[in-house]
């Protein structure tokens, strides 16, 4: 009997005297006992009848640990005890400790959050009229995204958080991470024709409390979302995910490509952290860096960034200007700021954001805008002087007026052209000559068709205005045989250069005649391709070597 | 004190069992790991349950993990043997029975006759918190190895 009534035989020897007598008694009355309860953080002691059961003792737990019972779990000497069992059972005796685990609801196991799971099971197409109500009411929805985390949250599966903010974050986390959720949410029509209402996003976006913030810092975001083209697109592009996709690939391309120039890497930096990161943190901490929501979330940024990246390249082959307007929002001179910002109001003017960022990446990736980049951050006053220059308003006008214009900016010739830094000096005695020519002979200029499509036949001589105007009528000849619409393009860009002063591009030969002598040492001997390696790596010679490494089957 | 325990035990071998038990009954330590008799007529003290608390800020969170731990006749010369009841995924657990491989714990593999049931309930504990395992997918909450 004794040995019925005691947990086992092994505890007697600490009170084996009492044992005997103890255990007689205890079946008899109900002795209350105190038992310690300690969870990982506290300890309580609770006086119960020594035969209650393990539920009453969960009762009492649950008063004091302000829980509920169903959250308690008790556990002694390693085993869990069950409501139904007796402290006896289990040889719970007086002094002794049972340990407590307060089960909160993060777990998928909290029934709390069964409802929101449930509705959330259902189809999206369900749950979407909720979530239409959702997204504009709480305003802690991160915009874009925010209407989809609102629908995504409701459709949760199996998302364990009882908070709705906290399931929508999940939620947009595992969309984050799962595309073809993305892209089934995406097709959802409900989520289409919301996306495709630009007053309804931009209510939505203006109603983050973040965004708001971001705005007053910087108002050309709000001219990106007062814009309703560039809203339109914004969301096409979201509604698209493959072109999300594709487009989050063309910008980050260039993106790393404008890193491996020596000063386009702060400039990024500035970049980013000017424009990219509030938008970003607007969006919410959960995108952090992620830059699917930069696109998808912070599109219009995005958006705003790239346009105003190739509005100004569009109208201008000019290498320097398309990267004066980015690197203008990028570099912190105030004056650049300006310009950004009337950049981004006049390229609100074309359409062309869309096809335009796709091929942005391409002609960052070229490395005569590389090598313009470095000229840039390494002039900043350039900038100023390029953005004040009246010319490429009437640019960009031209362009908007001309959609051929940005087809054949898309135009490999050009790019090729564009990548040839003779090419770009040869542009830039044109330049000179022009003005040359329009003191002089006035008359000359509109019949004047420089081609840039003839990278190396003008040479990278001396820039003299003799020597221009002789190459001119050579190259009135190249031109003849490319495309109508290059010879206006080329017309108007020369046209509008004519008016310009611009720097002289330092002859890269000279500044990487060293690299060019290793390189030609290593056995590359094509002197040209080394130059441009060189110019595009900014004189970094394994990295032109790569370079030389990569482009060789092309 | 024998003869009121019951019927012929070999309990006066194991007073290091003897006290572990009653550790665990007390609830020595921090309250995170639990141990006790399975059965509490066992007078060999061989078979045990243990019980860790899933440590917070890991997978293993707010999750209870039952364990059967055996110690064997030359305990403590020689370490328990440990078995996860509950299904757990975690390095040095044999994911189809829960077997806790004695080679992949230290505490087991370089077992002193000082240790006890409660530091290797606390060191698997420990290692659910390193960060091989704290981030590991886990069945869901609940299931047991059939075994």
């Amino acid at each position: 009997m004794a040995e019925n009534g005691e947990s086992s035989g092994p505890p007697r020897p600490s009170r084996g005297p009492a044992a005997a007598q103890g255990s007689a008694a205890a079946p008899a009355e109900p002795k209350i006992i105190k038992v310690t309860v300690k969870t990982p953080k506290e300890k309580e002691e609770f006086a119960v009848p020594e035969n209650s059961s393990v539920q009453q003792f969960k009762e009492a737990i649950s008063k004091r640990f302000k829980s509920q019972t169903d959250q308690l779990v008790l556990i002694f000497a390693g085993k869990i005890l069950k409501d139904q069992d007796t402290l006896i059972q289990h040889g719970i005796h007086d002094g002794l400790t049972v340990h407590l685990v307060i089960k909160s609801q993060n777990r998928p196991q909290g029934q709390s959050t069964q409802p929101s799971n449930a509705a959330g099971t259902n189809a999206t197409s369900a749950s979407t009229p909720r979530s239409n109500s959702t997204p504009i009411s709480t305003n802690s929805n991160p915009f874009g995204l925010g209407s989809l985390g609102g629908l995504a949250g409701l459709s949760s599966l199996g998302l364990s958080s009882t908070n709705f903010s906290e399931l929508q974050s999940q939620m947009q986390q595992q969309l984050m991470a799962s595309p073809e959720m993305m892209i089934q949410i995406m097709e959802n029509p409900f989520v289409q024709s919301m996306l495709s209402n630009p007053d309804l996003m931009r209510q939505l976006i203006m109603a983050n409390p973040q965004m708001q913030q971001l705005i007053q810092r910087n108002p050309e975001i709000s001219h990106l979302l007062n814009n309703p083209d560039i809203m339109r697109q914004t969301l096409e592009i979201a509604r698209n995910p493959a072109m999300m996709q594709e487009m989050m690939r063309n910008q980050d391309l260039a993106l790393s490509n404008l890193e491996s120039i020596p000063g386009g890497y702060n400039a990024l930096r500035r970049m980013y952290t000017d424009i990219q990161e509030p938008m970003l943190n607007a969006a919410q901490e959960q995108f952090g860096g992620n830059p699917f929501a930069s696109v998808g979330s912070s599109s219009s940024s995005g958006e705003g960034t790239q346009p105003s990246r190739t509005e100004n390249r569009d109208p201008l082959p000019n290498p320097w200007a398309p990267p004066p307007a980015t690197q203008s929002s990028a570099t912190t001179s105030t004056t650049t700021s300006t310009g950004s910002g009337s950049g981004n109001s006049s390229s609100n003017a074309t359409g062309n954001t869309v096809a335009a960022a796709n091929y942005v990446a391409s002609i960052f990736s070229t490395p005569g805008m590389q090598s313009l980049l470095q000229q840039i951050t390494e002039n900043p006053q350039l900038i100023q002087n390029m953005l004040s220059a009246p010319y490429m308003r009437s640019m960009m006008q031209s362009l908007s007026q001309n959609p051929d214009l940005a087809a054949q900016m898309q135009n490999p010739d050009t790019l090729s052209a564009m990548s040839n830094p003779r090419a770009m000096q040869a542009l830039m005695q044109i330049q000179q000559g022009l003005q040359t020519l329009a003191t002089e002979a006035p008359g000359l200029i509109p019949s004047f068709t420089p081609g840039v499509g003839a990278p190396g036949s003008t040479g990278s001589g001396g820039p003299t205005g003799p020597t221009v105007s002789s190459a001119a009528p050579s190259e009135t000849t190249s031109p003849t045989s490319e495309s109508g619409p290059n010879q206006q393009f080329i017309q108007q860009m020369v046209q509008a250069l004519a008016g310009a002063n611009a720097p002289q591009l330092p002859n890269p030969e000279v500044r990487f005649q060293q690299q060019l002598e290793q390189l030609n040492a290593m056995g590359f001997l094509n002197r040209e391709a080394n130059l441009q390696a060189l110019i595009a790596t900014g004189g970094d010679i394994n990295a032109a070597i790569e370079r030389l490494l990569g482009s060789q089957p092309s | 004190m024998a003869a009121t325990t019951g019927s012929g035990v070999k309990v006066p071998g194991n007073f290091r069992l003897l006290e572990e038990l009653e550790g665990g009954q007390k609830g020595i330590g921090d309250g995170t790991v639990s141990w006790g008799l399975e059965d509490d007529e066992d007078m060999t003290l061989t078979k045990w349950t243990g019980m860790i608390i899933g440590p917070p800020r890991t997978i293993y969170e707010n999750r209870i993990y039952s364990l059967k731990i055996e110690c064997g006749p030359k305990y403590p010369e020689a370490p328990p043997f440990v078995r996860f009841v509950t299904k757990i995924n975690m390095n040095g657990v044999n994911s189809s029975n829960g077997v806790v491989d004695p080679r992949a714990i230290s505490v087991l593999a370089k077992w002193q006759n000082s240790y006890s049931i409660k530091v290797v309930l606390q060191e698997l504990r420990r290692l659910m918190m390193s960060k091989e395992n704290m981030k590991l997918p886990q069945p869901p909450e609940g299931q047991c190895y059939s075994n």
